[in-house]
């Protein structure tokens, strides 16, 4: 099967996902109860609710019209409005706040996918070409820590022990602060937007900054990145690390690794070329159960160190205090795209390195 | 000619003396589960937990310090003393020898204490959720077509969600509309939870439906009932028990996120505090205004991370020696 027939397929397959995913985080928003959807002005328990509900698009007696319509509102990109009960966030609409602050969780889980494929790719090669060995072991416990360890403990940890100036950095270049954006006073370059404090082109300031030739805030985002990224890529490490120790020990067991021996081909060579280039293929297919516990370590991670992306934004929106349903229904949303359009990405990108999977 | 002795009672005791190749299977599972020292250490210190968590509800007071009223019980014998309590002093007394956290509440009945909630609500919800999912996944598995189709794309969503975000939104939002309160919790964590088993049974499921057995009872006459929960279901429970002992240390870790990052108002507890409230009393997390671990206080902070984090580590080994153990080819 040629490879579009393949994206067409799994583009089809999408649908129903993504009618299922709207369906469930609607039932969701039924159960919590449709008058506490009712705009954000008339507080929660407001006597209107009946009059004022069906103006926004929500009909106390049918819920499938009320689907129908958030749908149509998903689509147009009106995913609600934040703020007016909170003492967080000021008001606004929730797809406006998740502009602003998706950047930057895109920034986190990037950096952390790289780093722990940096940092897996040779460890697993090392201590799969040597089972049971000291290393072996070692990269078994951690793993296996990784595994079992709580993030926000792990996170508290590290800003303890090398973080205790962690106030001090640049928080507030990517950060929204009180009422309405913050106004940074230090001055901005002029690639930093005054309002929304994204940078451009890319809105990822450790690339950016390299795009415009600033090292000195390279430097800065790097070092408002470190920690958080070292907490999450202990996290996700484990899981990697063990599938590509068990790729190794696979493919060494293969008949072309034996004659590659038989031929005198050098040990180093045998690992890098024939063992490590077989393991490493159906590594992808476990990315997407990484970006999914990865995802899930960015919403900790951002909570504990104060980092202004969707996770902090989603634990903010369910604070009891001032909870925001449509932020929490649209954070929700945008983690499960981010997740669905990875895996299509990584089935596409599988498919297109090993024919045999298009059947 | 040496004399025949057929005596039928005697060969029916012969018969059963070769035991049942079930107890046989088992007796060599535990023999493999004593060789593999790590799983070993995995099980002895979950059975520990365990015990606590039993010890506590049976009769709370057990440790000398009623753990709801630890902070009545300080302030009554040392006054209102705001520096939480230092550790490894014998003569404030057995309960504050891990030292005390906010409020002065004394940390290691605490912590033992909290045991009643992250064990206790975990277990209830890996087996609630499991026996849900095994159910789901082997019918579905059985009858094949559209129920199938359905059950599957219907767990496709809940995967499509990341696991901590999908636990954040429906605690939250189940929980709210519940009213709060720990029903909610465990409702939330239960519909979390069993499309795991769902797709874990199915696909074991699936496997042993072609199987001959099934087959023969089926031309034997045997009912859809029967079938599903006699000559299937016993076939997926095995691994579906691994998967259950590696997902209490996962729902544990979860619980204790969730309580952390605020999803639950802490007034939801009414008894001890959970370990993630615990670590929260020092971090001032979710809106507790301590700092306690900056300030210094570091067994506030060490403790109960570490209590947890011995606990999901061995969660983790069991689960681990046990796959070894049961189904060397059954992978995460």
């Amino acid at each position: 099967m040629e490879l579009r027939y393949f994206i067409i397929r799994r583009l089809l397959v999408l649908i129903p996902t993504l009618i299922g995913l709207s369906i469930f985080v609607f039932l969701l928003m039924w159960a919590y109860g449709p008058c506490n959807l009712v705009s954000v002005y008339y507080t929660v328990r407001s006597h209107n609710c009946a009059v004022i509900a069906p103006q926004e698009g929500i009909y106390l007696n049918d819920p499938v019209l009320t689907y129908l319509t958030y749908v149509e509102h998903l689509i147009t990109g009106n995913w609600g409005i934040v703020g007016g009960s909170g003492f967080f966030l000021p008001q606004g609409q929730v797809l406006y706040y998740i502009s602003i602050f998706f950047p930057n969780t895109l920034q986190l889980a990037l950096a952390a996918t790289v780093l722990s494929l940096l940092i897996a790719i040779p460890l697993g090669t090392y201590i799969g070409s040597k089972p049971n060995s000291a290393a072996d072991h070692f990269g078994r416990i951690f793993s296996l820590s990784g595994y079992a360890m709580p993030t926000f403990w792990l996170g508290y940890l590290l800003i303890f022990f090398f973080g205790q100036g962690v106030s001090s950095f640049p928080t507030n270049v990517l950060g929204f602060v009180g009422n309405g954006l913050v106004n940074y006073h230090h001055s901005l370059p002029d690639w930093v937007s005054k309002t929304t404090l994204l940078s451009s082109p890319t809105h990822i300031l450790l690339i950016d900054s390299l795009l415009n030739g600033d090292p000195a805030m390279f430097v800065r985002a790097v070092d408002y990145l470190i920690l958080p990224v070292l907490t999450i890529t202990y996290g996700i490490l484990a899981g990697i690390l063990r599938f590509i120790r068990a790729g190794m020990v696979d493919s060494a067991n293969q008949e072309y690794v034996k004659t590659a021996r038989a031929k005198g081909v050098p040990e180093k060579v045998i690992i890098k070329k024939h063992i490590r280039r077989n393991a490493l293929l159906p590594t992808i297919t476990v990315i997407g159960l990484l970006i999914s516990s990865l995802l899930g370590g960015v919403v900790v991670v951002e909570e504990v160190f104060t980092y202004y992306g969707i996770g902090y934004l989603l634990i903010q929106a369910i604070n009891p205090r001032s909870f925001e349903v449509w932020l929490v229904m649209g954070g929700t949303m945008v983690f499960a795209l981010i997740l669905v359009m990875t895996n299509l990405i990584v089935d596409v990108l599988y498919a297109y390195l090993d024919p045999r999977i298009r059947y | 000619m040496a004399e025949i002795n057929i005596n039928p009672a005697e060969m029916v005791a012969k018969q059963e003396k070769r035991a049942n190749p079930r107890v046989e299977e088992l007796k060599a599972s535990l023999r493999l589960l004593y060789k593999n020292r790590l799983a070993l250490v995995g099980l002895i210190i979950v059975a520990i937990y365990y015990f606590i968590m039993v010890l506590d509800f049976a009769y709370p007071p057990w440790l000398g310090v009623p753990n709801l009223n630890s902070i009545y019980v300080f302030t009554r014998t040392y006054g209102i003393v705001q520096t939480p309590i230092s550790p490894f002093v014998l003569s404030n007394g057995l309960p504050y020898i891990l030292g005390g956290t906010q409020y002065n509440i004394a940390l290691l009945p605490a912590m033992l204490g909290a045991l009643r909630f992250d064990l206790g609500v975990s277990t209830l919800v890996v087996a609630i959720g499991a026996a849900v999912g095994i159910t789901v996944g082997t019918v579905s598995a059985y009858l094949g077509g559209v129920v199938d189709e359905i059950i599957m794309r219907v767990t496709d969503i809940f995967f499509s969600i990341p696991f901590l975000v999908l636990a954040v939104a429906v605690t939250a939002l189940v929980a709210h509309g519940a009213g709060g309160g720990l029903n909610g919790l465990i409702l939330a964590l239960i519909i979390v939870w069993w499309p795991i088993y769902a797709r874990l049974s199915r696909s074991l499921a699936l496997s042993t439906k072609s199987l001959n057995f099934v087959e023969a009872a089926r031309a034997a006459g045997s009912s859809k009932a029967r079938n599903i929960f006699v000559h299937i279901m016993p076939n997926v429970l095995s691994p579906a028990f691994v998967q259950m002992s590696l997902d209490i240390g996962s729902v544990v870790l979860i619980f204790a996120t969730l309580f952390f990052l605020g999803v639950i108002p802490i007034s939801a507890l009414s008894a001890p505090p959970e370990l993630g409230v615990l670590i929260n009393y020092s971090v001032g997390q979710a809106g507790y205004a301590s700092n306690l671990f900056f300030l210094g206080f570091w067994w506030t902070f060490l403790f109960p991370g570490l209590f947890l984090l011995v606990f999901t580590v061995a969660a983790n080994l069991l689960g681990d020696g046990l796959r070894d153990i049961l189904d060397p080819k059954l992978r995460r």
